[in-house]
């Protein structure tokens, strides 16, 4: 059993006027981000201006003080599936299976998404491939260097079908080798008419990827 | 008193003088001082400002007089006095206080045993039918599951020596005294003292209370008592030796061997700083966690990372089926884990199964069995407890919370009823079997399920943590089986089947509840 039969979104994403602020303390001064299908939204900002907030709102994790985002027409809410369904997002280090390698992570989201189990192993081990981590398929998860940790968490996000791909910082912790092949499949996801939005410090990633730059003021 | 190679002064260095400076920024060189005695030391309120500082003698420092190089020889070094002076400096007058905490914990421990635990045990082994318990008490049976039980309670306490041993010293005592080149074992003594007595200390009240228990329920004479205080003991000893024995081992070694557990000097003298360091953090780590009810983090302190079995694969199916599968796997990957769940289920199985079928059986069989049963389910529910942890996370899988849940504790759910079964198949080979043993068996199973899914989504502590009321946060899923397993219990035994109905309703409502907190944990972290 699936999730059930769930609307399929589209790309659409729209922030009018979100900002957060907990008690006293602003972590998001209200802000517009408006992306279509096919485009990829590159959140621009120094350190605490808000970018992982504004990520985590549009994927509907948290709840905006101010304002709206909607996801294909939707309300951003994590807890509708509809929306979950939409979106993938790598935001912060996701949970793993301690007792699961690689390629077996890479399998179970295949497989929970209904893909052909035939060909799941094929998949998996190609999307390591294209990261350059083939080789560990069969490492557990806590016997990687950070840049693998980061590349495998990569691998996890782009392992499930999502119109929309929110990512914070994907490029931390790679060299400038692996940042090409992360440009890629970022491209990639956006020629074939998924959304992307992603918050980069990297200039020249943001001058390959980005359709549009959203700079994003800190509040003080 | 020992004997350490330090380098000193080729001449008789000068008499201090007033004018001279006599702290730790000096670098004249001092005699060594008379040193106070230990009584003194404890009674005195401040450390002695006009003592010479050692840690200001330096051998490469020319003599003032002379201006000419020192040379090295050989000077007395008490270890026991530089011990004194570290435990002085670190923990002044409290550090003293604090360790006469420890006899009044003990003090408070004996008179727990008096006022609860010989109650409990009399509770325990009463029965309306003394004699046909005595029979079976004594039954081949009874005494290898009373060798399997004692046997596992030695090899958890072998297997928390890895993570946690009887010897951790506070960090700032790893860090500044231990480096210094005193001997190692008298170093650390004090720690092992602690725990080797601690581990006498109860195993003799436990003996003491159990053979007490069998006396006053009349199942034994009183000689018993002074046979149970004495294994009791003899146990306490040993656990609290291989405790250490595993702690040495968590570290590699030259001397490892049993032969460490006659030789305590040897084998404190075996233990690594870092070791020391490890422990030390998770101990705190471990404290830290449980006092904030961080569960992941106390877990992920005391498991092994894994590494073995990376040859198997995850066979990719449809969703629910390729979850279970995970669980499987994740099962053969950790055998320790397997392995304790089996140990814990066999063993409270067994007991709830002979308190459902056996007549002789106390009531409060089934109370006692209980824990282990869930304890046992509980180590191979890592699946369930992994979801719980994702909750919050942005979804990785494509299945709902609930279809997750289920997959989750369908392998843990199929070994207890295993397990179970095998348990009513002995009761039935045996001839005693009675018809409403199946139904209160399952009401337990039941119960088991969903006191698991209710631990493993509990979630984070909601109120202010006061150590109290984490406790009883903890213990919540835990008492509810415990509460309601031991009501069907009794009403089984008493054949009242209406009642026994109306709690079968209860037990199925802390299953809808179970669902439930997978519910709102899954939603309600959104904030």
């Amino acid at each position: 059993m699936q999730m059930g039969a769930v609307a399929v979104l589209t790309g659409e994403v729209r922030a009018e006027g979100v900002g957060k602020t907990i008690d006293e303390t602003t972590l998001l001064l209200p802000t517009d981000v408006s992306a279509d299908p096919g485009e990829c939204i590159v959140l621009r900002g120094p350190n605490g201006s808000g970018k992982t907030t504004l990520l985590r709102i549009i994927g509907g994790l948290l709840v905006p003080s101010t304002g709206t985002a909607t996801i294909g027409g939707r309300e951003a809410d994590e807890r509708d599936r509809t929306v979950r369904a939409a979106v993938a997002a790598l935001l912060g280090a996701p949970t793993t299976y301690r007792d699961l390698t690689l390629v077996d992570h890479l399998v179970l989201i295949d497989s929970t998404w209904g893909g052909d189990p035939a060909t799941s192993d094929d998949r998996s081990l190609a999307l390591l491939d294209r990261l350059g981590i083939a080789h560990l398929d069969d490492r557990f998860p806590h016997e990687l260097s950070s840049g693998q940790e980061q590349l495998f968490r990569l691998a996890l996000t782009f392992s499930r079908p999502a119109s929309v791909v929110l990512l914070d910082e994907p490029e931390q912790r790679l060299d400038t080798g692996k940042r090409q092949v992360v440009a890629e499949l970022i491209r990639e996801r956006t020629e074939s008419g998924g959304t992307v939005v992603m918050a980069c410090h990297d200039p020249e990633l943001t001058a390959t990827l980005a359709t549009r730059v959203v700079d994003i003021v800190p509040a003080r | 008193m020992s004997k350490r190679k330090q380098p000193a002064r080729a001449k008789p260095a000068p008499e201090p003088t007033t004018a001279q400076p006599t702290t730790a920024q000096s670098t004249t060189p001092q005699p060594m001082p008379a040193e106070p005695a230990p009584a003194e030391r404890a009674l005195s309120t401040a450390p002695d400002r006009t003592a010479p500082d050692r840690t200001a003698y330096d051998p490469t420092t020319p003599d003032p007089m002379t201006d000419e190089p020192t040379t090295p020889a050989e000077v007395d070094y008490d270890d026991h006095d530089l011990l004194g002076q570290a435990d002085w400096v670190i923990g002044g007058e409290a550090a003293r206080k604090a360790r006469q905490q420890g006899l009044y914990a003990g003090y408070v421990l004996f008179l727990g045993a008096l006022v609860y635990g010989l109650p409990i045990v009399q509770a325990v082994f009463r029965t309306s039918d003394a004699s046909s318990l005595g029979d079976q008490l004594s039954s081949p049976e009874a005494i290898a599951l009373l060798v399997a039980s004692v046997a596992a309670l030695l090899g958890a306490v072998v297997f928390a020596g890895r993570f946690r041993g009887p010897v951790v010293p506070p960090m700032p005592w790893i860090d500044l005294v231990l480096p210094v080149p005193l001997d190692r074992a008298l170093a650390l003594r004090r720690w092992w003292r602690y725990a080797a007595v601690g581990g006498l200390f109860i195993g003799a009240l436990s003996g003491l209370t159990i053979g007490a228990g069998l006396a006053f329920a009349h199942l034994a004479g009183p000689l018993t008592i002074i046979v149970t205080t004495a294994v009791g003991t003899a146990l306490g000893v040993l656990a609290t030796r291989l405790w250490l024995w595993s702690q040495v081992r968590s570290w590699p070694g030259p001397d490892r061997g049993l032969s460490l557990l006659w030789r305590v000097p040897d084998a404190l003298r075996e233990l690594h700083a870092e070791s020391l360091r490890a422990h030390s953090a998770n101990t705190s780590t471990m404290a830290g966690s449980a006092l904030t009810g961080n569960l992941r983090t106390a877990r992920l302190a005391l498991t092994r990372p894994i590494r073995h079995g990376r040859s198997a694969r995850l066979r990719p199916g449809r969703p629910f089926g390729v979850l279970v599968r995970r669980d499987v796997l994740g099962l053969r990957r950790t055998p320790g884990a397997f392995l304790s769940g089996l140990g814990l289920t066999a063993l409270g199985g067994a007991i709830v199964t002979w308190a459902f079928t056996q007549p002789a059986a106390p009531s409060i069989a089934a109370t006692i069995g209980l824990l282990p049963l869930y304890l046992g389910f509980g180590a191979w529910a890592e699946g369930l407890r992994l979801q719980a942890d994702n909750v919050g996370t942005p979804s990785l899988l494509g299945t709902s919370e609930l279809t997750e849940a289920g997959a989750h504790v369908t392998v843990p759910t199929a070994l207890t009823v295993l397990v179970l079964g095998g348990w009513v198949g002995v009761a039935a080979a045996i001839g005693s079997l009675p018809a409403s043993a199946p139904l209160s068996l399952w009401l337990v199973l039941v119960l088991v399920v969903a006191g698991n899914v209710l631990a493993a989504f509990r979630g984070s502590p909601t109120f202010m943590l006061r150590p109290q009321m984490v406790i009883a946060w903890y213990a919540v899923p835990a008492f509810t089986v415990v509460l309601l397993g031991s009501l069907v219990a009794v009403l089984t035994k008493a054949g009242s089947y209406t009642w026994l109905s109306v709690v079968s309703w209860l037990v199925y409502a802390v299953l809808a509840w179970a669902v439930s907190k997978v519910r709102r944990l899954t939603y309600l972290h959104r904030a």
